[in-house]
Order: C-alpha cells, then sequence, then structure tokens
C-alpha cells in the first residue's frame, strides 16, 4: 500500500514536470512589459485591449508587467541576462533601438509595417542598417510649461507669443526676471539629480542659443559649443534659475503642480493630465525659447519592439498583437488616446473635440532631430547631468563651462566610438 | 560470520545512515549556499578578468579591469567616500548603541521593550519609505529642516541639503546611523542581561566604581557582541546602496558616490559588467581585511 502510494506521488510529480510540455497544445503565452506611458500604467485600460485581443486570438495569454523609469532598465537588463526578456515592451528608440536593437537583442518588424504609413517617423524607429526595432505608436514633441497665473500677476505675458506659445531667449529672460521681481524666488530649476526626465534640460540649453547635441548622421555628440556654453552661463546668471543636483524631473513636475517652481522644463499633455486634480493654477505649455523664437523641440516617440527570444510561435504571436492594436483604425485610435499623446500615422476620430490636445498638438511642427539614437546614449545622458551638476557649482563663465561640456561630451563620444 | 565483525559491520553501517541523514538535511542550505554565495562569488572572480557587456561574447583582457580601476578618479572618489562613511558610522553606532542599551537596561522590563521596539522600527521599516521621508525632511523648498533652521534663525536661507557637495555625504551618514543603531541596542541590552551578575557584584563589594564594574566587568564579558556588531556595522557601510540610489544617485559632483553605487551604475548603467565585477573584488579584499583585523583584535582581547 506504502508502495503504490509512492509511486503515485511519484507519478504526480513527474506529470506536473513535464506535464505544460509534453501536453502542449497550439496555445501561447507571450509577455508585455510596458514603461509609463499614458494610461499605458493602468491594469483596467491595459486589460480592455488584451479583452479584446483574446476574443479574435483566444489562444494567445498576454501577461503584463508595468516598469517605471526608476528601475525598468534595471529590471529589463537583468530579465535579458537571466535569459527570460520580455516578448514585447513598449518604449522609445533610445531603448529599443539605440540599446537593446544595437545589441541585437531584437526582431526586425519591417513586415509590420505597411510601405508609407509611418513616414514622418519611421527614419527614427529605424536603426543604422535599416531594420526596424520600433512599430511606432505615439509621438510628442515634449515642451515646457508656465504658471499663467503667476506670470500674469508679474506681468510677464508681455514677452510670450501667446497665439504660438512661443517666446525669444531675450524675452525669456525678461520673464523670468520679471517674475523673480515679483517676489517668486524659485521661477526655474535645472534639475540634474538624475537622467530623468533629461530631454527637458538638453532642450532648453541647446535651444536657447542655437546649440545642437549630435550631429545630424547621429554618429557623434557635438554639445561641447560655444552656444551650449553661452546658454548655461546665461542660466547660471540668471535670477530665479537654480541647478538643484537634489532632484530630477519628477520632483520638478511636483514642484511645478504644487506652486513652488513657476514654470517646468520637462512637461507635455501627459503631465498636465495627469496632475489634473492637483494643477490650482492655469497651465500654459511653451516651447524652448530660442534665438529667434523658433525651437527645435525633443521629440518623443513611444511604440513596441519585440525581443528574439528564439522562439517562433512566441515571436509571430507577439506580433500578431501588435498588428491587432495598430492595423484597424478604431483599436488604434484607443491605443493612442489610452497613451495621451499624438498618434503617428493618419486616423480620423483621435481626441475629437479636446481642446487640450489641441492644444499640445501646436508643438508636434516644432520637433527636432530625433537625436536619441545616436550611438554611446546611455553614457551621452548620464554624463549630462553630471555635467550640470559640475557646472552649478561652477564660476559660471563660458570657459569653464565650455571645458565642463568637453569633459562630458569626449566621454560620450568614447563610448559611442566603442559601440 | 564472528560475531563481533557482523557487530563492526552494523555499526559502520548505522553511522553511514546517521551520515547521509545529516548530509541530506544540510543538502538544501548547501543548494542556496553553493547557488546564491559560492557560484556568484567565483563568476563575480572570474568575469572581472573579461570585457563583458550584453549582446556579445566576452572578451578576456587579464588584469586590464584592475589596471583601469587604478586610473580611474571616481573609483578613488568612492572609496574615500565609502572609507569617510565606514570611519564615522561604525564607531558613533556602536557607542551609540552601547550607550542607549546601558540606559534602557535599567528601566523596567516595559519601558526596555518600548525603547527596544522604537530604536528597532526603523530596521523593519522598508528602506524606501524610511528614506523618502528623510528625503522630504531633507527637501530644499519645504522641508522640516530648512523650515526650523529659519524659523529659529539658524540658518537664514534654505540650504539645499542633499545637493549641496559640502553636506550630502553627511546627511547620509546621518540617515544611515538612524538605520543602523537598531539591531545593536537589541543586540547589547540582550549582552547586559546576559552579564554575570555575580562578578559584578563582587567587583562592587570589592570596591570597584561604577564605572569600573562596567569596563572591568561587563565590556570584557559583552567582547563577543561588539565584535559581531562591529563586523555587522562595517560590511553594512561599505554596501551603502540604497540611500544613495534614492536619494542622489552619486552626487552632487560624485560627492556621495560609494563604492557599492559605482559597482551598479557600471554594471547595470553602462552595462561594463567586467569592470563592475573587478571592483567588487576589491571591495570584498578589503571588506575580508577589516573583518579580519576586527576578529583578530577581538580574539587578543
Amino acid at each position: 500500500m506504502k508502495k503504490l502510494l509512492a509511486l503515485m506521488l511519484a507519478l504526480i510529480m513527474v506529470f506536473a514536470l513535464v506535464g505544460p510540455t509534453a501536453f502542449a497544445d497550439d496555445n501561447v503565452t507571450i509577455s508585455l512589459w510596458t514603461y509609463p506611458i499614458g494610461k499605458w500604467t493602468d491594469e483596467a485600460t491595459v486589460k480592455g485591449f488584451i479583452d479584446a485581443f483574446n476574443e479574435v486570438h483566444p489562444e494567445i495569454t498576454v501577461k503584463v508587467e508595468y516598469l517605471d523609469y526608476t528601475n525598468g532598465d534595471d529590471k529589463i537588463n537583468t530579465a535579458i541576462e537571466g535569459g527570460q526578456a520580455p516578448d514585447i515592451v513598449m518604449e522609445g528608440p533610445e531603448r529599443l533601438i539605440a540599446n537593446w536593437g544595437a545589441k541585437g537583442l531584437m526582431l526586425d518588424l519591417a513586415d509590420l509595417v505597411p510601405a508609407g504609413t509611418y513616414e514622418g517617423v519611421a527614419g527614427s524607429c529605424t536603426s543604422a542598417d535599416g531594420k526596424v526595432y520600433e512599430l511606432p505608436v505615439c509621438m510628442t514633441a515634449h515642451c515646457m510649461a508656465i504658471n499663467k497665473d503667476v506670470f500674469e500677476e508679474a506681468d510677464a505675458l508681455q514677452y510670450i507669443d501667446l497665439e504660438n506659445h512661443t517666446w525669444t531667449t531675450e524675452n525669456f529672460f525678461k520673464a523670468v526676471q520679471a517674475v523673480y521681481d515679483a517676489g517668486y524666488e524659485y521661477v526655474g530649476t535645472v534639475f540634474c539629480g538624475g537622467q530623468g526626465g533629461d530631454q527637458g534640460t538638453r532642450a532648453l540649453v541647446t535651444n536657447l542659443c542655437g546649440g545642437t547635441y549630435a550631429n545630424p548622421e547621429h554618429t557623434e555628440y557635438t554639445y561641447a559649443s560655444e552656444e551650449n556654453a553661452k546658454a548655461l552661463s546665461l542660466l547660471c546668471a540668471q535670477d530665479g534659475i537654480s541647478f538643484d543636483p537634489a532632484i530630477v524631473a519628477s520632483d520638478e513636475i511636483q514642484n511645478f503642480v504644487n506652486g513652488t517652481f513657476q514654470m517646468a522644463f520637462c512637461w507635455n499633455a501627459t503631465q498636465e493630465v495627469n496632475n489634473a486634480d492637483a494643477l490650482g493654477f492655469d497651465v500654459f505649455p511653451m516651447a524652448f525659447p530660442a534665438p529667434e523664437g523658433v525651437p527645435s523641440l525633443q521629440g518623443g516617440i513611444w511604440g513596441f519592439g519585440v525581443f528574439d527570444n528564439k522562439d517562433e510561435a512566441r515571436a509571430n504571436a507577439a506580433k500578431e498583437f501588435i498588428k491587432f492594436l495598430t492595423e484597424d483604425d478604431g483599436i488604434y485610435a484607443q491605443v493612442v488616446e489610452a497613451t495621451n499623446f499624438q498618434p503617428v500615422r493618419d486616423v480620423a476620430g483621435v481626441y475629437e473635440g479636446n481642446e487640450l490636445m489641441a492644444e499640445y498638438a501646436l508643438m508636434n511642427p516644432m520637433m527636432g532631430d530625433y537625436y536619441q539614437i545616436t550611438k554611446g546614449w546611455t553614457t551621452a545622458r548620464t554624463e549630462w547631468w553630471n555635467m550640470l551638476q559640475r557646472v552649478g557649482e561652477s564660476d559660471g563663465t563660458a570657459e569653464t563651462i565650455l571645458a565642463e561640456l568637453t569633459q562630458a561630451q569626449d566621454a560620450a563620444n568614447a563610448a559611442a566610438a566603442a559601440e | 560470520m564472528p560475531k563481533n565483525t557482523l557487530a563492526a559491520s552494523r555499526t559502520r553501517r548505522l553511522v553511514l545512515q546517521e551520515n547521509v541523514a545529516a548530509y541530506l538535511f544540510l543538502l538544501p542550505f548547501l543548494i542556496f549556499f553553493v547557488g546564491f554565495v559560492l557560484y556568484p562569488m567565483f563568476m563575480c572572480l572570474y568575469t572581472s578578468f573579461f570585457d563583458a557587456t550584453m549582446g556579445r561574447k566576452d572578451i578576456f583582457v587579464g588584469f586590464a579591469n584592475y589596471r583601469e580601476l587604478t586610473a580611474d578618479p571616481v573609483f578613488w572618489v568612492a572609496l574615500k567616500n565609502t572609507m569617510v562613511i565606514v570611519i564615522v558610522s561604525v564607531p558613533i553606532t556602536c557607542a551609540f548603541s552601547l550607550w542607549v542599551a546601558t540606559i534602557i537596561s535599567r528601566m523596567p522590563v516595559a519601558a526596555t521593550s518600548a525603547f527596544r521596539c522604537i530604536f528597532y522600527l526603523p530596521v523593519v521599516t522598508g528602506s524606501v519609505a524610511v528614506t523618502m521621508v528623510w528625503k522630504w525632511m531633507f527637501n530644499n523648498y519645504y522641508g522640516i529642516f530648512n523650515y526650523l533652521g529659519k524659523s529659529t534663525g539658524l540658518i537664514e536661507k534654505s540650504i539645499n541639503w542633499l545637493g549641496d557637495p559640502k553636506y550630502a555625504l553627511g546627511c547620509i551618514i546621518l540617515i544611515l546611523l538612524t538605520t543602523s543603531v537598531g539591531q545593536p541596542i537589541v543586540l547589547y541590552v540582550s549582552a547586559l542581561d546576559n552579564v554575570d551578575k555575580t562578578l559584578v557584584e563582587a567587583a562592587e563589594v570589592d570596591g570597584a566604581t561604577p564605572f569600573q564594574a562596567f569596563w572591568r566587568v561587563k565590556w570584557q564579558q559583552m567582547m563577543p557582541t561588539t565584535l559581531y556588531i562591529l563586523v555587522i556595522t562595517t560590511i553594512n557601510s561599505f554596501q551603502c546602496f540604497a540611500l544613495i540610489q534614492l536619494l542622489t544617485s552619486g552626487g552632487p559632483k560624485n560627492s556621495t558616490m560609494t563604492i557599492m553605487y559605482y559597482i551598479y551604475y557600471n554594471a547595470f548603467k553602462l552595462y561594463r559588467y567586467g569592470y563592475g565585477n573587478a571592483m567588487g573584488v576589491i571591495l570584498a579584499i578589503i571588506i575580508a581585511i577589516l573583518s579580519a583585523i576586527q576578529f583578530r583584535l577581538g580574539q587578543e582581547k
């Protein structure tokens, strides 16, 4: 009797171990890991898309993991090293193309891109050797924002082109001075505690005096220029503008929302939507200041990438899921609206009658070069915020700042050359 | 078969059975020890001789990573900061814990338990939660330290505690102290309870002052506890990471960069696994040497 019981237990254990593979059918389970992109952090929203997909493809199970920008990269990198990379990841070209794609970890999704569909952003989602590592879904032009109520009180709105949401460099500094003189100590802060939201500080510095960050070929970094040194020098000297190594973009946004800062350098439509309940003043989105008032805004393009997990069934299932979300106009419109950003292809019915989105859409024509796919991007980013910390502690002269910019740029270019 | 040979054979079989049973009981721990301690240690040492990164085969570089370390200014800054943290926090943690334990061990049992809980709270509270509270208190714009400082006239204008290289490392050490003293206090209270009361009474009868009774009798009996606390606190101080990651990312201007954070930065941000592992090996050697010295000194005492 004991032997029979032992045999049964052993059989149960063996079936438990080999069962899933021994009796495998056509069912496939894939994983989707998504960074916080609009409502793609909201379980109910994402589940809605998966449920709709499962009505068409009940044989494919999609498991979701929600990442954040603080430790999302660490999670994915650890998963890659452990051979457990997700099947689909939702993020932008700086990770999908410049990082994991460049390392040969992603699948080419060219077969999912109908000719001419994504012409506006296709170049930014394609690697130097022509592989499409990101199927783009949405985009935005990152901008900044001001507390319109405070600017009005300080009579600083006179320096702003209210119709186009733009201002010149000269008027930007006049406006900051006016707000500062009206009794607001912290008008704006160049946050440099980490890389989070650094698109704001990059756009601010490179636009102020007409500098650049990388060359148009995306082969090397060019931010050690006299224009950028002058821009940083002007920021160092300006009342009401400080360099703060203790905060990152999320802290800056929080301080703007709660009224401590009067402007935010890291802003977009999602920030206004997400903070709508907490905002006690009128937010006015602004383009970054430029000498002639015509800036080159930093773009964000988000979409899906598929990791090459050497499993054809999972890869095909992942592509089916992406096709489902992006091919049909009706579903695609919902997917885009869930991101709070703009669509990357023509589609009817997105944000119809939504004044807020129409206001932010004004920024799109000002979108500049998508240089985040330049090699050595990871090093370039970390060098940037470390450089800002040193500049904030420096004497603020253009010569000193140019030396700091050169040190950071050399390290970034060395990393680019090594890749 | 002769009777005594049969008995010897049975004895050997019983001993073997007992040994096998003992090793089987040890096996689960052994698997974890090998899998999570020995194997990673070996891999750390092994990888330190390679240029290892994501997405390509590792390239053997010999001692190149170690040579690069000697010329890396940030590594030396990180080493200096780590040593400052250890040198400042270890003695203060031990002395403060002993002082608090001495006071609360004289209190009624309920009060002793209450204080033990209070001091142990930061240890059992999640480090992220503790760190976030401290971050709020140190906030440049509306933190309580700046508010109190300005209200009482101690400071004229706000200090960017975590954003100023002059103060940032001090703030990190302060937070580290609050999260480090809980366990030593509990251990010292237990050690004081376990001191042989008859020896203390005998010393007092022989005319020893309270200080002499403490120093000559109690302190001597608490040496093993002190040694344990010293070693654990030293290792914890060397491994200071979460505070740095959550509060300063090693800044401003690398003023709070520690070896542990620099390892993480190289391995997980720059994907330089070999270089990060080389630093890990150096850190392990430093901790091993210091722990050996502490054990040696403790044994001599």
